[in-house]
């Protein structure tokens, strides 16, 4: 076709050739739920992916971006796909200002290099964010699906820690909101907006996060539970007491085998409480929670430090990475709800999946409301894969009842064909509709992976 | 729509009782905490989201501006009605709906004042962090419109971190939920676009806030100074040192003078500035940092640097910061409150050239703000009978949010842009920027019936 060509061209005086893939036997590689793009492009600048997206827009094809491509599974199957923008060139620190306790960097930048530089810097920093895949997910693709991870109980979210953002929209404008500062109240809060937007308003392309020094100490609890209602209750306790932890996980006895070895052989529930903080505190907050524990039923605690810790909270956070790895098939689901009923949640789950006949994995951030699950699909019982949606609703009805949403996030298109990934109508998408409208008119960016269709 | 036939429709739908349109009341609600004026056609006071929804749907039907209100301590002109219109007033709506302590969760109507719901909070040992200084009379409403901070902000985020979803009157009427008890509800986050948007894209009736218990411990601390620039100092290097308090307050001495006359809070008069410094969190190596901070303090040419040792003295210390506005309300007739903000590094240089701004100008400013988040609040002082004075404060305004901007910093940390702003707004952002978010207005708000004039200047981008 001319008109490609002549495209083409434009692009390799754009981006140069050199970062321009056509191959067909490596596209089929980068196939979105079946979509196989019809190039993958790698721009160099915030003006480069700016003139990228502009010829896109003229054209009318569809851009879906993507950085290490941990999460291409996620959200609805593409309407359409024409192009792949790989973010992983744009992988600079632009600002670092520890004496700030801010840093900017671009998109493309995996979080675990930037932990490693700011980890040198002086006294040592970080970034005060842990989701999954902790080697290879990139800063883009984090802020993007919102993603987060079990320290997301003492320093919350990207929403609580993205303070600025430069993105490009679908018209090729280069829009900056935030900045600096870590109060800010000129305009509107788009940096918000772009949070969790999957890259259907814009190309996320630099974002500035606020930092915090690295801890002086760090320890593990972990309190395994025979009981799930005793785990409950222990968790509970802290929830309500003035004790700081970190982070506060619950695991059931599947991931229990996955995650720590030395209770894979008994079925039991693991309360994992990561403590961060000055020494004093540290030590008292893991005795006086271990006698809870003991006194809510646990069986003796253990107390992980230095690497036994680090390891431990690699192994969660990277527990989906390690199915793929492993390459089981599986798929995972998200759900949220109120936070005082994972007890309730997870008791219905185990239930529902057991009566099923599927095996499932769960961790929950029980001090957020928000639980993992991981379905294990049997290929020797192929059939019984149809009961897979209707479990995805029955877990889905449990969660609306606390106010909660039930996400599909790593699933094969086959089952996203079934169901609605995003866990169906909200009155609120209406609006979101209309904002995506005037944002994107012609629908190029990631049509169809978002929530309503969007 | 003529007049009377607009406040006999709105009669009909929230009670006669609850319009007012006299003179005298379109005087009254004509203002706010800023320096701005305009005249509404007349108020209303609902006393639920359904009658708040009618009235919209009625103003947007009849293309009559809507500016929703509550206490009016908003200072950037905010709740100006400029084009004039209907002022939907909350005061009606002031209710704690439910304390959810099992789920952490408050859920208030936005007519309720901040620090009515903090006492409520009191007797279970639980708090709401965000802490405006106008707290006993700002409205939930208008903290949600304006993200409100405070000077707790430091550690614990300003009101977009603890606001978790909302009841939300649109433009047109309709009433949607946004967000939720639960955290991570999919889908864009519409709740913290509509905070801070200032009114201008929706209504809050209803708020869900993240109430947390109080921390176990708390440690008070004041540094006293021979100059502002080593107290901005001693600021950044606290920061730089990796140390966040929940509280980094500063005080200059015009402001220390205007305390003291007022209300006694301690503070010796012969200093130059004063430093308020709050730790909390376990009680464990509380000591420690305390030292560390002292000892930069000192190193930072502190003269003195006291703790305090009882409930009592420390509710003294907090007395002074938070009447601080109040008592220099009392030195001249008027004064202007800058919002700039930067990035905590740049501190002590901004703060010189604040004062060289006051000496250009020929005004007095004082200074009181929330060091810690780099979140100056310059006071101009004036009369604004005096209209050449008057006009010597604007700019001297415009050229304070000009330097915060040039020193990688913003025009408003937590006042908001209002009607007071617009023009520096191209100080921060570029056309393109201004006409993303313009994209977002149009989105919901298509014939801009929600408080007009405000925010948004015009550019052709």
């Amino acid at each position: 076709m001319p008109g490609m060509d002549n495209l083409f061209s434009r692009l390799k005086e754009v981006i140069g050739e050199a970062h321009i893939l056509r191959e067909p036997n490596q596209l089929k590689n980068f196939s979105v739920d079946g979509t196989r793009p019809k190039a993958i492009l790698s721009p160099g600048t915030i003006e480069e992916v700016s003139k990228v997206v502009s010829l896109a827009n003229e054209q009318r094809l569809s851009i879906i971006p993507m950085g290490n491509g941990t999460k291409m599974e996620m959200g609805g199957i593409p309407k359409k796909g024409d192009w792949i923008l790989s973010t992983l060139r744009l992988n600079h620190i632009t600002d670092s200002d520890c004496d700030n306790l801010t840093l900017s960097a671009e998109s493309g930048m995996t979080l675990s290099e930037i932990q490693s530089q700011l980890g040198k810097i002086g006294r040592g920093y970080f970034l005060p964010l842990d989701p999954p895949f902790v080697e290879k997910a990139t800063l883009g693709g984090i802020v993007a699906t919102n993603s987060s991870g079990p320290r997301r109980l003492l320093y919350g979210t990207v929403r609580d820690l993205m303070i600025g953002a430069r993105a490009v929209l679908p018209n090729g404008d280069v829009v900056t909101s935030g900045g600096k500062t870590v109060k800010n109240v000129s305009g509107y809060d788009l940096c918000k907006l772009l949070i969790g937007s999957y890259g259907t308003l814009g190309i996320l392309c630099e974002m500035t996060f606020k930092l915090l020094p690295l801890p002086e100490k760090e320890a593990t609890l972990v309190a395994p539970f025979p009981k799930l209602e005793e785990a409950v209750q222990f968790g509970r306790h802290l929830l309500r007491s003035q004790y700081l932890p970190a982070s506060m996980e619950i695991l059931n006895g599947t991931a229990v085998k996955k995650i720590y070895p030395p209770f894979a052989h008994q079925e039991l529930y693991l309360v994992a409480i990561g403590l961060d903080g000055v020494s004093e505190a540290i030590d008292r907050q893991v005795s006086e929670m271990s006698e809870i524990a003991k006194e809510k039923g646990s069986l003796p605690p253990s107390v992980l430090q230095s690497e036994s810790h680090a390891s431990f909270w690699k192994a969660i956070r990277d527990f989906p990475a390690q199915l793929k790895q492993e390459g089981k098939s599986f798929i995972s689901l998200k759900s949220n709800f109120l936070i005082s009923r994972y007890g309730e949640v997870i008791a219905r789950y185990e239930q529902m999946a057991k009566a099923s006949g599927v095996e499932c994995a769960l961790i929950c951030h029980a001090g957020n409301g928000v639980l993992y699950t991981y379905l294990f699909i049997d290929p020797k019982r192929e059939e019984k894969s149809g009961s897979i949606p209707s479990l995805i609703e029955e877990f889905s009805s449990v969660v609306r009842k606390y106010e909660g949403q039930l996400m599909v996030e790593f699933s094969p298109p086959d089952i996203k064909k079934k169901i609605d990934v995003w866990g169906g109508w909200r009155p609120d998408y209406e609006i979101m509709r209309r904002i995506k409208e005037k944002i994107d008119p012609q629908g190029i960016l990631n049509p169809g992976r978002f929530v309503g269709g969007i | 729509m003529n007049r009377e036939k607009m406040i006999e429709e709105l009669s009909k739908i929230v009670g006669k009782e609850n319009v007012l349109y006299s003179d005298t009341d379109l005087l009254l609600y004509g203002y706010d905490a800023s320096l701005f004026k305009g005249k509404p056609d007349c108020i209303v006071f609902p006393g639920s989201t359904e009658e708040v929804s009618k009235v919209v749907k009625f103003c947007h039907q009849e293309k009559i501006p809507v500016i929703p209100r509550g206490s009016g301590t908003n200072l950037s002109g905010g709740t100006i009605p400029t084009k004039g219109g209907v002022i939907v007033h909350f005061s009606r709506m002031n209710k704690i709906l439910e304390i959810d302590l099992e789920n952490q969760r408050a859920v208030v109507e936005p007519g309720l004042f901040t620090l009515t719901l903090k006492n409520q909070l009191v007797r279970y040992g639980y708090v709401y962090q965000p802490d405006p200084a106008s707290e006993k009379v700002s409205t939930f409403g208008g903290n949600f419109a304006e993200n409100s901070g405070g000077p707790h902000c430091l550690k614990y985020g300003v009101t977009t971190n603890h606001v978790l979803g909302a009841e939300v009157v649109l433009p047109d009427g309709e009433v949607i939920q946004v967000g939720g008890k639960a955290l991570d509800q999919p889908g864009y986050d519409l709740t913290g676009l509509l905070v801070g948007s200032e009114g201008t894209l929706g209504i809050a009736t209803k708020l869900i806030l993240r109430i947390m218990p109080k921390p176990e411990a708390v440690k008070t601390l004041l540094a006293i100074f021979n100059s502002l620039e080593d107290a901005g100092r001693t600021v950044s290097a606290i920061i730089a040192d990796g140390i966040v308090p929940a509280t980094l307050e500063i005080l200059d001495k015009l402001t220390i003078k205007a305390v003291e006359e007022s209300v006694h809070a301690g503070f010796p008069l012969d200093a130059e500035a004063v430093l308020l410094i709050e730790i909390d969190g376990l009680k464990d190596g509380m000591e420690r940092l305390a030292e560390r901070i002292m000892d930069i303090c000192r190193k930072n040419q502190a003269r003195e640097v006291r703790s305090a040792k009882t409930e009592s003295e420390r509710m003294q210390l907090w007395a002074g910061r938070k009447g601080a506005f109040g008592a220099i309300a009392r030195l001249r007739p008027n004064y202007l409150v800058c919002d700039g903000t930067v990035p905590r590094t740049k501190l002590p240089e901004v703060l010189t050239r604040v004062m060289e701004v006051s000496k250009k100008y020929n005004l007095p400013i004082a200074n009181v703000f929330h060091a810690g988040d780099g979140n100056l609040h310059p006071l101009i002082l004036f009369d604004e009978r005096d209209e050449d004075e008057l006009k010597r404060v604007h700019l001297a305004g415009s050229e304070i949010m000009k330097l915060c901007a040039d020193a990688g910093g913003t025009i408003s940390g937590e006042h908001g842009i209002g009607t007071e702003k617009m023009r520096e707004m191209l100080f921060v952002f570029s056309p393109q920027d201004i006409a993303a978010m313009k994209k977002v207005k149009m989105a919901f708000d298509p014939e801009e019936i929600l408080n007009p004039g405000k925010v948004l200047p015009e550019v052709s981008a």
